[in-house]
């Protein structure tokens, strides 16, 4: 690229690593020529296969991936500003629209953090319905990952057959929340109404037909030798950098480490349900698949426990007319992308005096600059992206 | 020899597969469509379903049960509802009331704080208006679509279970 004679433009300071040498005007020097071989290539951000506005800065060599990195921020909308501005029940309405793809795994550690700042209890079945509602949301965002990862990798079948067994699950959530994406469904000390009458019945009409259908959705990329091909051995990752670079959820499972804060932090009622923490040693894009495909498998047991052993009695425990708590807590829960920290400071007043949220689609997306240099071409890249399964919404806040 | 023989498996395999793959796609020609034409036809949606707001009329004596009280003003995250009082007597109501529905976010909180019961979620979630100043209904719309469209079962007994 021999633009780059004479002064380094933003996008390539951006980028990094331009040789002093090709700054200064003159003959070319061996990184000039170096530069010259290589092109600066914007992904992003309207690029379908970023996953929203995700902009990602590769300097190529021929198709292989000298450099990436990712330029975020925008949608970013001052989620924590804003906040401090709200009341604690506002909030609850604005965290949904962090992860949008799983509303509810939001709604679940806002709550779970205030309930434990100002130590409210929780009726037993209102933090039963909590936990099939969230896990049956892990399905639904799983499902979505798994059609778009697909799609990514070019192929199209998958991304429908989600999608089919997606609208199946917004309609139970539209018939027990009212809303379809963002639910607003949890209030401090329970959730908002109970279960509609014949709730149990369809989800479980449901959990059969995707415990039938999920070894057809493997099978028709596993037995997929392109698929295969594209994913196995492609942008691994060992366990000691997922745990370095701070991976959580199906990323960090994906590389063989064993840890899932269902199991070993338990909040709510998950310490009553049997069940698997999915983990697959490779580290690789196919590694992450089969996390996350055996995760619905697991979602599915936890919701079937869930409902054989629903109490009866209040879905809302008791409140104190005004939430004003003081201190702070910070809690963690394990959303279908893996950690989310909520640490929230109160001083008396009606909404928190700060608060901070970890999501994991923003620590996942720094493991792009580690990985996307390991001799990765750009398809490795899109591939790479789609198996980490961000969400801009929850990156930017 | 082994590797004609391993050739003639994967040809034969191949040709089953393709077979497989086809007669999914005949059987398909036979099943009704699971697709909907959109604005001739609509999905039938969940009677709890939670559209915009709007405003209650008390069915017996066709009046709204809104006074005019603002704390369903104070509960909104956006601030996006406003209203003025009018009084006649001891009565209240409200002479003026409007929600920006550019901004609504739907999430029922006005619903919830109200304590007369006077502003529910219609099941209308078609939004869009040719005019921006449409968007932002005034209390003649908002009572029509109190009266016009059921109001959603979300909600109702939400205030029940939390004041106890």
């Amino acid at each position: 690229m021999s633009s780059a004679r004479g002064s380094a433009t933003r996008d390539e300071k951006l980028a990094g690593s331009v040789p002093a040498e090709a700054m200064i005007a003159g003959s070319p020097s061996a990184g000039e020529r170096e530069l010259e071989r290589e092109l600066l290539v914007n992904m992003g951000p309207q690029h379908p296969s970023t996953h929203g506005v995700l902009r990602v800065i590769v300097r190529l060599n021929g198709e292989n991936v000298v450099e990436c990195r990712p330029d975020i921020g925008y949608l970013h909308r001052c989620f924590e500003k804003i906040c401090e501005e709200w009341n604690y029940l506002q909030i609850g309405a604005l965290s949904d629209r962090n992860d949008y793809i799983a509303s509810l795994a939001n709604e679940f550690a806002y709550y779970t953090a205030l309930e434990r700042l100002v130590g409210i209890e929780v009726p037993e079945r209102a933090d039963f319905i909590r936990v099939i509602m969230a896990e049956l949301q892990r399905i639904s965002s799983h499902l979505v990952w798994y059609g778009t990862f697909a799609l990514d990798l070019g192929a199209t079948t998958p991304f429908l057959w989600a999608f089919r067994e997606r609208e199946v699950l917004l309609d139970l959530f539209e018939a027990a929340t009212g809303a379809r994406l963002t639910y607003n469904f949890f209030r401090p000390g329970g959730v908002r109404n109970d279960l509609p009458a014949g709730f149990d019945r369809e989800v479980k009409k449901f959990l059969e037909v995707m415990e039938q259908r999920i070894g057809e959705y493997d099978k028709i990329l596993t037995g997929n030798r392109i698929f295969v091909a594209r994913t196995k051995g492609v942008a691994t990752l060992t366990a000691a950098e997922a745990v370095a670079y701070g991976a959580s959820g199906p990323t960090l499972r994906g590389s063989g480490v064993d840890w899932d804060l269902r199991r070993d932090a338990p909040y709510s009622v998950y310490d009553r349900f049997q069940f698997e923490v999915c983990t697959a040693p490779e580290g690789d894009c196919l590694a992450r698949y089969h996390v996350r495909m055996n995760e619905i498998r697991q979602s599915i047991r936890i919701v079937r426990q869930a409902l054989e052993g629903l109490p009866e009695g209040d879905f809302r425990g008791k409140t104190p007319k005004a939430i004003r708590p003081k201190g702070e807590v910070y809690m963690r829960t394990e959303s279908p992308r893996g950690e989310i920290g909520v640490y929230l400071r109160g001083e008396g007043g009606p909404g928190p005096y700060r608060l901070k949220w970890r999501s994991p689609s923003f620590v996942h997306l720094q493991l792009l600059p580690l990985v996307g240099p390991r001799g990765l071409k750009v398809a490795d890249l899109v591939a790479f992206i789609g198996s980490i399964d961000i969400v801009l919404g929850e990156v930017d806040r | 020899m082994g590797y004609l023989a391993d050739k003639t498996v994967d040809v034969i395999r191949s040709t089953k597969s393709i077979g497989e793959g086809l007669g999914i796609t005949f059987r398909n020609l036979f099943r009704p469509p699971i697709t909907v034409q959109y604005p001739d036809e609509r999905v039938k949606i969940s009677s709890c379903f939670r559209g915009m707001p709007a405003l209650l009329t008390n069915r017996e004596t066709g009046e709204l049960n809104c006074t005019a009280c603002g704390i369903c003003a104070r509960a909104c995250p956006l601030g996006i509802i406003t209203m003025e009082l009018g009084k006649d007597g001891k009565k209240r109501f409200p002479t003026s009331f409007s929600i920006d529905m550019s901004r609504c976010m739907v999430c029922n909180l006005c619903v919830e704080a109200c304590p007369f019961e006077a502003l529910g979620m219609s099941n209308r979630y078609e939004l869009a208006e040719t005019q921006h100043g449409s968007l932002v209904w005034d209390l003649d719309r908002l009572s029509r679509l109190g009266r016009e469209h059921p109001a959603s079962q979300v909600g109702q007994p939400a205030r029940k279970g939390g004041e106890e």
